[in-house]
């Protein structure tokens, strides 16, 4: 799970409020969901984002710095990674917290 | 009569000269590619008021999407799809956001499939004129693809569906239909799972839709 940051605030989240609104998103389709981000209004119900701090990747790469994708299905190691690198690295690298928001 | 795994495809046409193929590779996403996307190609993206996905951000969908589906106990499957630009050097072009082992919509069939839950292709114009890309690739196909690939590859037989965002308008349905996809009738029902009123905007590919359309690629894989 990651760092996320309040959208109208510098400040953290705490754990409770994004586990709570992502409980309520997945109450919603996916179709739901998808006109709601569509729509501009997914900030409605999750006004959240990752922490950042990242440096913006270069525009272009080698071809062989390039991992291409699996198309068989991935393992439950592999999905664990997936999910992992969804994550900014700053947030990889420490503890799951939530901070207050 | 097909044996072992298809790949995913390797190259596409050019949208500006159709005769002439862009080398194409998939990674999977991470964050990296979401901050990319939304800091290079979001402000772009913003502006144009037909895009479905002008107000989307990658760098929240991607985690958000990976915990929502956990939620119901399904994965996601995020990739980005990356062309030869005139330099030889790779950039990012598309971005998709798949569930995997997702209720098929023909409920007359019932079965798994999976679901191409969010879909993008960069902007051909902005492309061209930022990146350095003089022959951006035309991607619909290569989008639904790599979702038909993932479902063959995991014994759905290329069953796939997905809903085409409000947004979108019309436009969206026709290159939707224009893919290929059927087109759920308005007044079908969808599975139980999705608890959603039918609004006429879904689309899905059945083992025979999918093959078809698999196999007009299978010589770019």
């Amino acid at each position: 799970m990651s760092e996320f940051m309040r959208l109208d605030a510098k400040a953290p989240a705490t754990l409770g409020a994004v586990v709570e609104a992502v409980t309520r998103l997945s109450t919603l389709s996916e179709a739901k969901i998808l006109e709601l981000v569509s729509a501009g209004k997914i900030e409605e119900l999750f006004p959240y984002k990752p922490a950042s701090g990242q440096p913006i990747p270069a525009d272009t790469v080698a071809e062989d710095e390039l991992a291409e994708a699996s198309a068989r299905p991935l393992s439950r190691k592999q999905r664990d990674a997936l999910i992992e690198s969804s994550l900014p690295a700053a947030a990889n690298k420490k503890s799951r917290a939530f901070s207050k928001g | 009569m097909r044996c072992g795994s298809r790949r995913f495809v390797r190259s596409a046409p050019s949208k500006i000269d159709r005769q002439r193929l862009v080398d194409l590779r998939v990674t999977d996403m991470t964050a990296g590619d979401a901050l990319w996307w939304d800091a290079r190609l979001g402000p772009k993206h913003a502006p144009i008021a037909a895009r479905a996905d002008r107000f989307w951000s990658w760098s929240v969908l991607l985690p958000l999407c990976h915990v929502v589906q956990r939620a119901k106990r399904r994965y996601c499957r995020p990739l980005v799809i990356w062309a030869r630009t005139d330099n030889g050097r790779f950039l990012r072009v598309g971005m998709s956001i798949l569930i995997e082992d997702y209720p098929y919509l023909d409920v007359a069939h019932p079965g798994d499939s999976h679901f191409i839950w969010f879909m993008s292709a960069a902007d051909a114009g902005v492309l061209t004129s930022e990146f350095g890309l003089s022959q951006p690739p035309a991607l619909g196909r290569v989008l639904l693809d790599n979702g038909i690939v993932l479902s063959q590859n995991a014994g759905f037989e290329g069953r796939v569906g997905l809903h085409a965002a409000a947004a979108g308008g019309d436009a969206l349905l026709e290159v939707y239909a224009r893919c290929g996809l059927l087109r759920l009738p308005p007044q079908a029902e969808l599975p139980p799972p999705l608890r959603r009123p039918n609004d006429g905007r879904y689309f899905y590919a059945d083992e025979a839709v999918a093959e078809a359309l698999a196999a007009a690629l299978d010589a770019r894989r």
